[in-house]
């Protein structure tokens, strides 16, 4: 708090307190403000509201019963949350996934980014001050990927599909069919969003050169995901430290020039693009049969002493799992390295300096998960 | 301009597409078949008794252990209708603790507890917390009723 | 002409002055009420859901039912409040909406008062309403309220200024500041041809005049909700949503005579009130969806943005739009219709394709594409 004397007046700049509830997504996360009439001056981010002890908890499960608290941990992302844990278990223990679990868990993986991508165009648009329409539209896309996800898992929100070596259940017969079906759906929705937000003027003079963020300041924090690639940064752990089949698809890799906010909303809309390219290869190759676990997969899982850590490329970013195992069935220490609390880091220099409606934008492109930065 | 143009003639567009409201609780939606609600315990209609023998295997394996189980010695064995030499006493399971993680279905070695899959599993709304853990007869009366036939076994 | 047709053969003009404001309040509060009823049905429809169907047959009784939930509210008022700034801010908002409703004709016979400078009445009452705004965010005593109230207060005064001037290029072509006098002079073209430039300028003033997307920052955002109308609760928050509606109303009705030609064009006056009412309303409504629409369409802009447009964008045109007028009226050249229609045409384009002049969207470098395979791989 700044006070200077003019003319016998304090001017003083006033704190804000951006509270723990939001009218937008983004979960419990408190933000104070210091404003000095428009311009921030400073930005303390508060969290932790949703800290639930995961890490301790996921100690007294085993290898099983932990999948269905990864999901919650990334509640948009949940097949990338799985996947990663999958993983580092499958890392440890040796185990080898049939191709076919392979195929359809990148199939589920690439769809979750679909789904998660919609929620971030919806929010976003309201963010940006639409009065729900980006939200209602992105909604009913994901809507028809929720849809595929109950027919094959169950539920619509915690899927607990994946299994260390495999799937859990086989999919149903008419899987193919109906991704295919969801993805021509979807086509409509992106274009819908595409032309309601992208060329828009507004939309384009509220996000361009707005927390501007140059590569080496993005690596330095160590941003991941979409808003290192908006940076200019052209690392993507999909191509440069591949996992599961993806070295077998070719798509492409969206890098952005400047950095600032529209460059993230554009980064984004175009890997959209390229998952649906990605699982319609994938339909393709998909073999017709198989199994979906390896024939001799324990009963028990119980990994051998030692330590793995295994990372994949979720929506917002790297998400990875360091796993230390004394042997048995539990692990010892389980950490969860999660994109959004490594992306929040770098909130304070991104504001400082922007003006406060700025701030609402910024953070919405940031597209952070709040269970995962508290877990 | 034209992108705010655009903007306005994709609302346009959208106000004659068909709303995607359904309008519940009058219209239900369907569901999937492997929907996963709550657990349910299955009733076996040959020997008039639930599959359930007790054995705690589910019990054992769930995450977040919402369940208790007591087994008891099956009188219909004594008479030699049933095979089962033990029979399930009391099982309770908390609903407000469930994560309906299907691992206890996955678990079972009798087939014998399932997922409800039907509305009827997921409009449980309680006014008291407590009232949220269900009984025996609870858990079997779906089953007991023919109202349900869950997806995903085992 | 005090209000003709339900006389009731009172034959005293205060006491029929005093029915037609009766009828005419009691007319707008039911039709505010039923725009909201309209603005959330049209804004469901363009967001692909239902509106409200439950209350009532297609919801038209939500209204009323809002009404109601608002009335028997807990009227909260802040320990800290400022007792005079807070109390009368509402009416600072309420009553200049519903004086410029005077000043109206809606048709041929049917008007309150006949002013003769009922354009410059209703510009003026209208610009009234800032005090209010500006007493709601300084009397509750919030941060927010105080932001919501400052930002307000600067939105509507900028906006005001082009609003104003547009409306002076048109009466410098009418020769008069009439609202009547504006209509009858459209019988056989409406003012829109003339004056395109002019009505641009107007829709964009007005859309933030009423403090509608995009230019609702007062309102709406303020960084949480609300802004100036934070601490307003109940009936006092509804009188706030009803101002904004009869404003809605105000701005519709201006725009509809003024630049679409009213109730005169194009059959004019013998075809009898019922028709000359239908024209009305269908003008009006015109101007009512595009706002609706607008409204669920566009983000909002900056405050800083939204100053500058007014400011370097909307007032330069405003005053080029008004030299233009001043040109033909001077040097009369013959064809002056012509002359008048292509120069504001112009005009008109030069605006719509020079939009945002103040945050001048340079051309920006695409978004580059890295193949997944590896030899395509480079760090920064």
């Amino acid at each position: 708090m700044v006070a200077e004397h003019e003319q016998g007046l304090d001017i003083v700049d006033m704190p804000i307190n951006m509270g723990p509830q939001h009218p937008s997504t983004h979960g419990v996360f408190r933000m104070v403000l210091v404003i000095s009439g428009e311009k921030v001056v400073d930005v303390t981010p508060h969290i932790g509201y949703m800290h639930r002890g995961g890490e301790k908890l996921m100690e007294a499960m085993d290898y099983r019963q932990g999948i269905g608290y990864a999901d919650r941990t990334e509640y948009l992302a949940q097949f990338s949350a799985e996947l990663g844990y999958c993983l580092a278990v499958e890392k440890l223990m040796g185990i080898e996934v049939p191709e076919r679990a392979e195929y359809i868990r990148i199939i589920l993986t690439e769809l979750n980014r679909l789904s998660s991508h919609f929620m971030f165009m919806g929010a976003f648009g309201i963010d940006s001050g639409l009065f729900g329409t980006s939200f209602t539209y992105a909604f009913r896309e994901r809507e028809y990927i929720q849809d595929v996800f109950e027919e094959v898992s169950g539920d619509r929100l915690m899927y607990a599909y994946f299994r260390v070596g495999g799937l859990a259940w086989e999919v149903t017969d008419n899987f193919t069919q109906r991704v295919h079906e969801v993805l021509k759906k979807t086509q409509k929705g992106i274009k819908d969003l595409d032309d309601l937000l992208t060329k828009n003027e507004i939309f384009m003079a509220r996000c361009q050169n707005i927390g501007a963020f140059t590569a080496d300041r993005a690596i330095a924090y160590g941003l991941s995901g979409p808003l290192l690639r908006a940076s200019g940064v052209n690392w993507d752990l999909r191509r440069d430290e591949p996992y599961s089949i993806y070295p077998r698809f070719t798509f492409q890799i969206p890098v952005g020039n400047y950095g600032d906010v529209y460059d993230r909303y554009l980064v984004r809309l175009e890997e959209m693009r390229q998952s649906v390219s990605i699982i319609e290869q994938a339909l393709e190759k998909l073999p017709p049969e198989g199994p979906i676990v390896p024939e001799k997969m324990p009963r028990r899982l119980r990994t051998p002493p030692g330590e793995v850590y295994a990372k994949v490329e979720s929506p917002r970013g790297e998400w990875g799992v360091y796993l230390v195992s004394k042997g048995g069935d539990k692990p010892y220490r389980l950490k969860m390295r999660s994109p959004s609390f490594c992306n929040l880091s770098a909130l304070r220099e991104m504001t400082v300096g922007q003006f406060l409606a700025d701030a609402v934008m910024i953070l919405g492109s940031m597209d952070i998960v709040l269970c995962d930065v508290d877990r | 301009m034209l992108g705010i143009l655009r903007s306005m003639g994709v609302t346009a567009r959208a106000v004659f597409r068909r709303p995607a409201t359904i309008q519940y609780p009058t219209v239900h939606r369907e569901i999937a078949n492997r929907d996963r609600a709550f657990p349910i315990l299955i009733w076996d209609e040959e020997h008039d008794e639930p599959f359930c023998t007790g054995c705690h295997a589910c019990e054992r394996a769930c995450p977040v252990e919402c369940m208790t189980v007591v087994m008891k010695d099956n009188p219909k064995h004594a008479t030699g209708e049933s095979k089962r030499r033990k029979i399930i006493d009391e099982f309770w399971i908390d609903y407000g603790r469930c994560m309906r993680c299907n691992i206890c279905v996955e678990v079972c070695n009798f087939e014998a507890i399932g997922m409800n899959n039907t509305w009827a599993g997921h409009e449980l709304s309680r006014y008291d917390r407590s009232e949220l853990v269900m009984d025996l007869d609870r858990l079997l009366s779906q089953s007991k009723a023919k109202k349900v036939e869950p997806g995903l076994r085992a | 002409m005090l209000l003709a047709a339900p006389s009731f053969g009172i034959s005293q003009p205060a006491v029929r002055a005093l029915l037609a404001l009766i009828v005419i309040t009691m007319v707008m509060t039911v039709a505010v009420a039923y725009a909201t009823w309209y603005e959330r049905k049209i804004i469901a429809r363009i967001q692909q859901r239902l509106g409200p169907t439950r209350t009532g047959p297609f919801g038209l009784v939500q209204p009323i039912a809002d009404m109601l939930k608002l009335l028997v509210k807990e009227d909260l008022r802040p320990a800290d409040a400022d007792p005079v700034a807070w109390e009368l801010a509402v009416f600072g908002i309420f009553v200049p909406a519903f004086l410029a409703v005077v000043a109206v004709p809606f048709t041929a016979d049917w008007l309150v008062s006949s002013l003769p400078l009922s354009l410059l009445y209703l510009l003026a009452v209208s610009g009234l309403s800032f005090i209010g705004f500006l007493m709601a965010g300084w009397g509750s005593n919030s941060k927010y309220a105080l932001l919501g109230g400052m930002r307000a207060a600067a939105q509507l005064i900028s906006y005001e200024i082009p609003l104003i001037l547009a409306m002076i290029g048109v009466v410098m072509v009418t020769r008069s500041a009439d609202v009547y006098s504006i209509i009858l002079f459209q019988d056989r073209v409406p003012l829109i041809v003339w004056q395109p430039l002019g009505f641009l300028i107007f829709l964009t003033a007005s859309i933030a005049e009423l403090e509608r997307q995009p230019f609702d920052i007062p309102t709406g955002e303020s960084e949480v909700a609300g802004g100036v109308f934070i601490e307003f609760s109940g009936i006092r928050w509804s009188m706030f949503q009803l101002t904004s509606y009869v404003n809605m109303y105000v701005f519709s009705l201006l725009g509809a005579f003024v630049f679409l030609g009213g109730w005169e064009w194009p059959f004019g006056r013998d075809v009898g009130w019922g028709y000359q009412l239908l024209l009305t309303s269908a003008k009006m409504s015109l101007f009512i969806v595009f706002y609706l629409w607008a409204r669920a369409t566009f983000p909002r802009l900056r405050v800083d943005q939204l100053m500058s447009y007014a400011w370097k964008v909307l007032i330069p045109f405003a005053l080029v739009q008004i030299f233009l007028n001043g040109l033909f009226i001077v040097y009369d050249p013959p064809y002056v219709d012509a002359f008048l229609l292509v120069s504001s045409g112009l005009g008109a384009a030069a605006l719509v394709t020079l939009v945002y002049q103040s945050v001048r969207v340079k051309p920006r470098l695409p978004l580059q594409m890295f193949s997944n395979t590896v030899e395509a791989r480079s760090v920064v």
